[in-house]
């Protein structure tokens, strides 16, 4: 995706010409022994477990064990105010994208122009992205103690302690933000990969008519990187929804007052916790189909961006 | 040329197959055969655990030489996931380590009752409610698991209290509270509610000091009346540890293990409303409480209808899965667990309190025979009675308690409505 295809001078690879469609009937069926792996690896470990498990979500727990409900599991997800809880938050990571995107972004475009101590911030950045997120998660939980250094500091500053993983209405953000830490290195490499194709004699003639830094990003370097953009988009949003489980677990047990659930993390404790697999695998279809829909519109979105970039 | 071609996709294909096949569950998950079984658990694999394996072990194999003996041990924060697989797949491990109360209980259907072959077992042990449903037994305990209040008589001391007489009452409580808090500068109560625990450990401790012994057992026999004035009193003095500074800071941000139980091991709380077996015991504590300074108190009484004493349930036992091809063979493995060396063997190297009352705890310090010797006295734990679901909403609704987004009345209400529907 990121490959860069601003270059209309070079030609596309010729493909190879279509064989005649003659030979032995072991050469016909070559093709079809070729593809039967993928197909089988996608069908039998891949789609069928899946229909397994859209099945179970119809399946009873406890003493309704394998009696078939209807979908009564999928009204008692949609009643429960943890699982809203859990889709609300899903929400707010989509309106939270674009920040966590802009972020390396921005400090991209500054390692680019060459600001001082580029080269360590190159690294520094990206150190985080090599922690797993246990670790990360147990660090700041450290960090961010009520009793913590963060609230020592603010303590000294005369400001009043905040409760960052205790307070419902932070909790979530604060999460978020350790997430951004912890993963930003990756986009930005990403980024820098964009910058590298990015056509010098631009810079260097708006340079030349005297374009401020804001104008720069604005005039040139977003519009030519328009496709590594797109693919950090996506990238961040998968990230954001399926990784942040090890820092909820650590960080705040889907607490305070459940304000930090998200699906996943849901889908774990009515399985693993709370006894209940079938309503599990309602949530899971649930999770599944969101994930369908907003992985659907983002290719609808990208390509219409691709068409009007073309 | 074809002929290769046809191959490696035969080749892929096979290879394709058989990894699919096997090791999701992990060596020694297979449903064991006559002549071995498999015991899963998360303790076996503690140094602290190795004797009371060992022993086991050997009790065991002197009455069934020819059984080999494996145990599994799972991470525990996995254990129920693990095994809730093990559960769908109808196959697993022989003999399964359990926690007392819901844990089992929501899943007995899996299990095997164990009545018959534990009879003589009966008196020795203590704590079977804990692995009992609709009057089967499933599980024998090997631990019991309580909360007593402990407090830090150095503070006491330093606040010009006499440690040795620790408050009755929940007003001399408080007041004792406010005279630490003056001279020390410590808090009253370590509180860690971030996972809900918090809420757990209060409405076990202080429910016998306010509850009616007849609304108590009543309770615990699943006649639970949530409307009721005293129940919400519980509530409501859990809302004011919150209120009016009882509580360290950041409660709801503070983990229960083992984060609230440093900030009374360092001194910045003078009690906490710990547990007997595991982590967060008098042997946890003793590593900077010396036993002296270590003591332990009956919840101080609310009401005055109320007789505290200590809540305890069988902490953990182990059970007998149904799908084990010899329940007999899996019962007698069982009881080698829970035998009298092997749990002489866990209390004395992970400071467990063992579930056989026969052990001699002489040597442990002040605080454990306190313990020990309300033993007799105690009643099951009136958490441990509530379902995993009910528990997890009081959990959120305990952090609301103390930030003040709920009231009590709304809480005792939601938690009635979850009761009921279990």
């Amino acid at each position: 995706m990121a490959a860069p295809t601003l270059s209309p001078a070079r030609p596309a690879p010729a493909g190879p010409a279509r064989p005649r469609r003659s030979g032995s009937r072991a050469e016909r069926l070559a093709p079809l022994a070729l593809v039967a792996p993928a197909v089988l690896i996608i069908a039998g470990l891949r789609l069928w477990p899946l229909v397994l498990g859209v099945n179970f979500s119809f399946t009873g727990d406890g003493d309704r064990d394998g009696v078939m409900v209807g979908l009564d599991n999928y009204a008692t997800l949609f009643a429960d105010p943890l699982f809203r809880t859990a889709l609300r938050n899903v929400g707010l990571l989509v309106l939270l994208l674009p920040v966590a995107v802009a972020i390396p972004g921005l400090l991209a475009t500054l390692i680019y122009l060459r600001v001082p101590g580029h080269r360590l911030y190159r690294g520094v950045y990206f150190f985080p992205a090599v922690l797993s997120p246990v670790i990360v998660g147990a660090i700041f939980t450290l960090l961010l103690a009520f009793d913590g250094p963060l609230n020592g500091f603010l303590g000294g500053l005369g400001l009043g302690p905040v409760d960052w993983l205790g307070d419902p209405d932070v909790a979530f953000f604060v999460v978020v933000a350790v997430h951004v830490w912890a993963t930003f290195g990756m986009a930005l490499v990403v980024f820098l990969a964009g910058f590298a194709t990015l056509d010098q004699s631009l810079l260097d003639a708006a340079k030349t008519d005297g374009a401020s830094f804001p104008q720069t990003v604005r005039h040139v370097i977003v519009p030519s990187l328009t496709r590594t953009i797109q693919f950090v988009f996506v990238t961040t949003m998968i990230g954001m929804l399926t990784s942040m489980f090890g820092l909820l677990y650590v960080m705040t047990s889907g607490g305070p007052e459940g304000s930090t659930y998200l699906p996943e993390y849901y889908i774990w404790i009515q399985q693993g916790r709370l006894n209940q697999p079938a309503l599990a695998s309602a949530a899971s279809t649930a999770l599944f189909l969101i994930m369908l829909v907003v992985g659907l519109a983002q290719i609808a979105i990208l390509r219409r961006a691709a068409g009007k970039e073309d | 040329m074809k002929q290769r071609t046809l191959w490696s996709a035969a080749l892929v294909v096979g290879l394709t197959l058989t990894a699919g096949c096997g090791s999701a569950s992990g060596p020694g998950s297979s449903t064991g055969s006559s002549d071995k079984l498999v015991v899963w658990d998360w303790k076996s694999g503690d140094a602290e655990a190795a004797a009371y394996v060992e022993k086991a072990k050997a009790d065991f194999a002197k009455k069934h030489p020819g059984v080999t003996v494996e145990f599994v041990a799972q991470p525990f924060d996995q254990y129920y996931t693990l095994l809730g697989a093990a559960i769908q797949a109808g196959k697993g491990p022989d003999v399964v380590l359990f926690n007392g109360g819901g844990q089992i209980r929501d899943r007995a259907a899996a299990l095997t009752p164990i009545d018959t072959y534990v009879g003589d077992d009966r008196q020795r042990l203590a704590g079977w409610d804990a692995f009992t449903k609709d009057g089967k037994t499933y599980a024998a305990p090997v631990t019991l698991q309580g909360h007593p209040v402990y407090y830090n008589k150095d503070l006491y001391g330093k606040a010009g209290l006499d440690p040795d007489a620790p408050p009755k009452t929940w007003d001399d409580f408080v007041r004792n509270c406010g005279v630490i808090a003056a001279k020390t500068g410590a808090k009253c109560l370590a509180q860690g509610n971030k996972e809900g625990f918090g809420i757990q450990f209060f409405l076990s401790a202080m429910g016998s000091s306010v509850l009616t012994p007849q609304e108590y057992d009543d309770w615990i026999a699943g006649k639970r009346d949530w409307a009721s004035a005293d129940v919400k009193r519980i509530f409501e003095l859990w809302k004011q540890t919150g209120d009016s500074g009882l509580n360290t800071d950041g409660a709801n941000s503070t983990a229960m293990f083992n984060d609230a139980f440093a900030l009374f091991n360092s001194g910045k709380a003078a009690h906490v409303i710990g547990l007997m077996s595991d982590v967060g015991h008098w042997k946890d504590f003793a590593e900077f409480l010396t036993p002296e300074k270590l003591g332990v108190m009956r919840a101080p009484v609310v009401t005055t209808a109320a007789k505290p004493s200590l809540p305890f349930d069988g902490g953990i036992g182990y059970a007998v899965a149904k799908w084990t091809k010899d329940p007999k063979l899996a019962a007698d493995l069982v009881r080698s667990l829970t035998s009298a060396d092997a749990l002489k063997a866990f209390y004395a190297d992970g400071g467990a309190i063992a579930s056989d009352a026969t052990i001699d705890v002489s040597s442990g310090g002040p605080a454990v025979k306190t313990i020990v010797a309300e033993v007799e006295a105690g009643k099951p734990a009136l958490h441990v009675a509530l379902s995993s679901k009910t528990l997890d909403l009081m959990g959120r609704l305990s952090q609301q308690l103390l930030s003040g987004s709920a009231t009590v009345d709304d809480a005792v209400a939601q938690l009635a409505a979850s009761d009921k529907t279990g």
